[in-house]
């Protein structure tokens, strides 16, 4: 009886010993939390400082952007940082630029916005405090902003390239509907230079020009106003982003969608999805990509004293027209 | 110091041992924890000690500007060097994760302070539109460090969020040991202490029932106790006693065994002595009377009967001395012949005896009246009951450093049985010792033989050839046991 116990205590011993010296070992295994990231932080500290600060950020034109330019950024030892808004939060936007301008950081590149406050950031605090921006994507006149340069699409371009689309289609005659944000912005009204420039030698065409607001029902509002008052339209250009889907979705309510030459600017997964499905004809493709790596390698250089100056009227990266066809 | 004491104090050595360490890795593991929590918060109270900080720059700096006097701008220059002072310390608080916004952060503080001197500045100058301008600004800058500040412990959590969950894991892990440690411990030390505890109390337990034993009387167990402390040796102790007393027992034993058997051979002396007295009631009337019928037998002619008569009386003679006296051989064969004499008168042809006999051992000293008996028994037991009589042989002869004497006849023999007890000397039956003459049993012979040599092989009874029987003594040549005799005449 007295041995059983004891060999039962023992072994009750040695199962205890065994969990004890598992607790032990896991508390050993365990015994390096101390964050070593520290040290690999002071060589950073010396790298340029750079900010992209965009009004639509995780849009996968943005994305792609911020994949450029931090791979520009990496092969550049430069640190860099993406900041903005979400839905076009002007004031919030406004206000990074200015965290940016506080913050001394070494270049901001900065999505174009066609405001007096934006130009009163970039003009006064930023030129003041020495620290250069570069406009991507959209662009700002340098003469009013005194940004170093441009990079991103030359929208001009790109609104001569979808009329020439246009006309290729349509024909030289019949009523064609641009549709503008009333916001005024740079970039629009070199889309619809360029769009105007092309559809000007042909007088059968006739160009209507529809301002909205940018909030969705502004743009349901003048599209059934455009519809209303001009029945016989046969080609709608977006030349803002918002407006190729509304548009579309107005149309369908009323009739079938394919008659019409319906035409965007900006490929973002709706447009893609439209182009596919055919109720969109032609879109145009930017690279931004390329326009974050140039820009970052440009404000580099910039900084670095490599490319003084820099071409003020901008670098433009690739466009180009992507028809349905080619989109299924 | 001595083994159960250092035993005790080993145990107690050993578990304060086992707490001591415990306690240490508790205790470091723990201050280690505390350490990293504490540079932790170390970090969170330096970024929100510089919000507080730029609040207070600001908040001062509106005091300067609404009421524009030394102290006012004494506490705005204090305020700012310690915002700046605060600020010079950030770059500990860098990591891989938050170098950005915490260079950015370093120089939101700058300018914070560049908008606030410009705004003295132009106070100073009295352009108080600029002057509240800069204000403005520096109070944004401010909301900008406050939301900054944010982000960055934000970013500090997201940084040591392993870092954390490790601390966490590791106190839950430390928990766990502790519980473990805490069971082993209990379950080994109690066993250690049950073990410790037996160690001491088992030989103690041994020794008791060893005492107990003792204490009935048992004194024969051996006591053997396998411990190395006091125990041990208080039970080698205990054993020796056992074994001393064991010893003086049997001293004592075989110190009463001597006393008894010197008190029987008194009591035998006694005895002896009072048959001799009985024996010589009126010893001279009888040799008178025998003597006068001898020498009547010889004046009437007859020679024969007067020689028997003769005979008689000397073998009487002879019978009635002491018996306590040592006699030699010869004066014994002698009676033996007288003895023979009467009988072969009585018995004529029936009886023959024959002797053969050493003549250098005849100086042997024996107890008196040893062989008569032998020889009359012979008489009884082998000649008597037969009408064609028999025959008696006695010799005497050397044997080693002993003289032999052999009795043998050709009777039926005796019973193993009845031989047995004679050599044993115990009391025979009546019948058996009816008809001697001188009235001295074959036991009382073996016995008086025994207590004159000290030796116990003093006879032999065995079968003579072709039958009957033979009855052999030994008797030592070097004489008696002086003791003995010396013990005999005291008595």
């Amino acid at each position: 009886m007295r041995n059983i116990v004891i060999a039962l205590l023992s072994i009750g011993c040695l199962v205890m010993l065994y969990f004890t010296l598992q607790a032990a070992s896991n508390l050993a295994a365990s015994d390096t939390p101390e964050p070593s990231i520290r040290t690999t932080a002071m060589a950073d500290s010396d790298k340029l400082r750079l900010v992209v600060i965009t009004q639509e950020l995780d849009t996968p034109f943005w994305l792609k952007f911020k994949q450029g330019a931090d791979a520009s950024a990496a092969a550049n030892g430069a640190s860099l940082e993406m900041w903005g808004t979400y839905s076009s939060d002007r004031i919030e936007f406004l206000k990074q630029i200015e965290i940016a301008i506080a913050s001394k950081v070494d270049g901001i590149i900065v999505q174009g916005l066609d405001t007096p406050e934006f130009t009163n950031l970039t003009k006064i605090k930023a030129a003041g405090s020495g620290i250069p921006v570069i406009t991507v994507a959209n662009d700002v006149p340098m003469q009013d902003s005194l940004r170093r340069t441009y990079v991103g699409s030359d929208h001009f371009e790109a609104g001569k390239l979808i009329a020439r689309q246009l006309v290729q289609k349509m024909g030289t005659s019949g009523k064609v509907v641009l549709m503008t944000s009333d916001e005024e912005e740079d970039y629009q009204r070199q889309r619809l230079k360029g769009i105007l420039q092309v559809l000007a030698p042909f007088p059968g065409i006739e160009t209507i020009i529809v301002t909205s607001g940018d909030s969705r029902e502004a743009i349901v509002t003048a599209i059934d106003n455009v519809l209303n008052k001009q029945p016989d339209a046969k080609a709608f250009v977006a030349v803002s982003a918002a407006d190729a889907a509304v548009t579309i979705q107005q149309i369908e309510k009323r009739s079938r969608v394919e008659p019409y030459y319906i035409y965007s600017f900006d490929d973002n997964p709706e447009t893609m999805t439209l182009l596919k499905l055919n109720k969109l004809d032609a879109l145009i493709t930017q690279s931004p990509q390329a326009m974050g790596e140039l820009s970052v390698k440009l404000m580099v250089d910039w900084l670095n004293g490599k490319t003084v100056p820099l071409r003020p009227d901008g670098y433009f990266t690739g466009i180009r027209v992507l028809k349905a066809e080619d989109a299924k | 110091m001595n083994g159960i004491q250092r035993k005790i104090m080993s145990l107690s050595v050993i578990v304060l041992f086992i707490m001591v360490i415990i306690w240490a890795v508790l205790t470091y593991y723990n201050q280690k924890t505390q350490e990293q929590y504490n540079e932790v918060l170390q970090r969170y109270l330096r970024m929100n000690e510089i919000t507080n900080m730029s609040q207070q720059t600001v908040a001062s700096l509106n005091i300067y500007l609404s009421q524009p006097s030394e102290t006012t701008k004494a506490s705005f220059n204090g305020t700012t060097e310690r915002l700046l002072e605060a600020k010079a310390e950030l770059p500990l608080l860098r990591t891989g994760n938050n170098a950005f916004t915490l260079t950015n952060y370093m120089h939101m503080i700058e300018s914070l302070v560049e908008a606030e001197r410009l705004s003295v500045m132009f106070q100073g100058q009295n352009n108080n539109e600029q002057s509240s301008d800069r204000f403005e600004e520096a109070t944004r800058i401010h909301t900008y460090i406050s939301e900054t500040t944010l982000t960055l412990i934000d970013k500090d959590l997201k940084t040591y969020d392993r870092f954390y969950r490790d601390i966490m894991a590791q106190s839950t892990t430390l928990k766990r040991l502790g519980i473990w440690l805490l069971t082993f411990l209990t379950v080994t030390l109690l066993l250690f202490a049950y073990w410790f505890s037996r160690s001491i109390t088992r030989p103690i337990q041994q020794l008791t029932v060893a005492a107990r034993e003792l204490a009935r009387g048992k004194f024969d167990k051996q006591i053997e106790i396998r411990s190395n402390d006091e125990i041990s040796f208080l039970a080698r102790t205990f054993d020796r006693m056992r074994v001393n007393i064991n010893g003086l027992i049997s001293e004592m034993q075989q110190k009463a065994q001597l006393e008894l058997e010197l008190q029987e051979s008194r009591l035998l002396l006694k005895e002896s002595q009072l048959r001799s007295l009985q024996s010589q009631i009126n010893p001279h009337f009888l040799f008178n009377t025998l003597d006068t019928l001898s020498k009547k037998a010889y004046l009437d002619g007859s020679e024969e009967t007067s020689d028997l008569i003769a005979s008689v009386a000397g073998l009487l003679r002879y019978n009635l001395r002491r018996l306590d006296r040592s006699v030699t051989l010869a004066e014994e064969l002698n009676v033996v012949m007288k003895y023979i004499e009467i009988q072969q008168a009585r018995f004529t042809d029936r009886l023959t005896f024959r002797q053969q006999i050493d003549q250098e051992l005849l100086y042997v000293r024996m107890p008196c009246l040893t062989l008569q008996p032998i020889v009359e028994n012979a008489v009884i037991h082998a000649v008597e009951p037969l009408e064609d009589g028999g025959t008696i042989i006695f010799r005497v002869m050397k044997d080693g450093d002993d003289v032999r004497i052999e009795v043998e006849d050709s009777g039926e023999g005796m019973s193993p049985d009845l031989a047995k007890r004679i050599v044993e000397e115990q009391p025979l039956e009546e019948s058996s010792a009816r008809g001697h003459s001188t009235g001295i049993g074959f036991s009382n012979v073996v016995r008086r033989l025994r207590l004159f040599t000290g030796r116990d092989d003093v006879i032999e009874i065995g079968s003579a050839v072709p039958h009957g029987t033979k009855i052999s003594l030994k008797i030592p040549m070097a004489g008696r046991m002086e003791q003995l005799v010396e013990a005999n005449d005291r008595g």
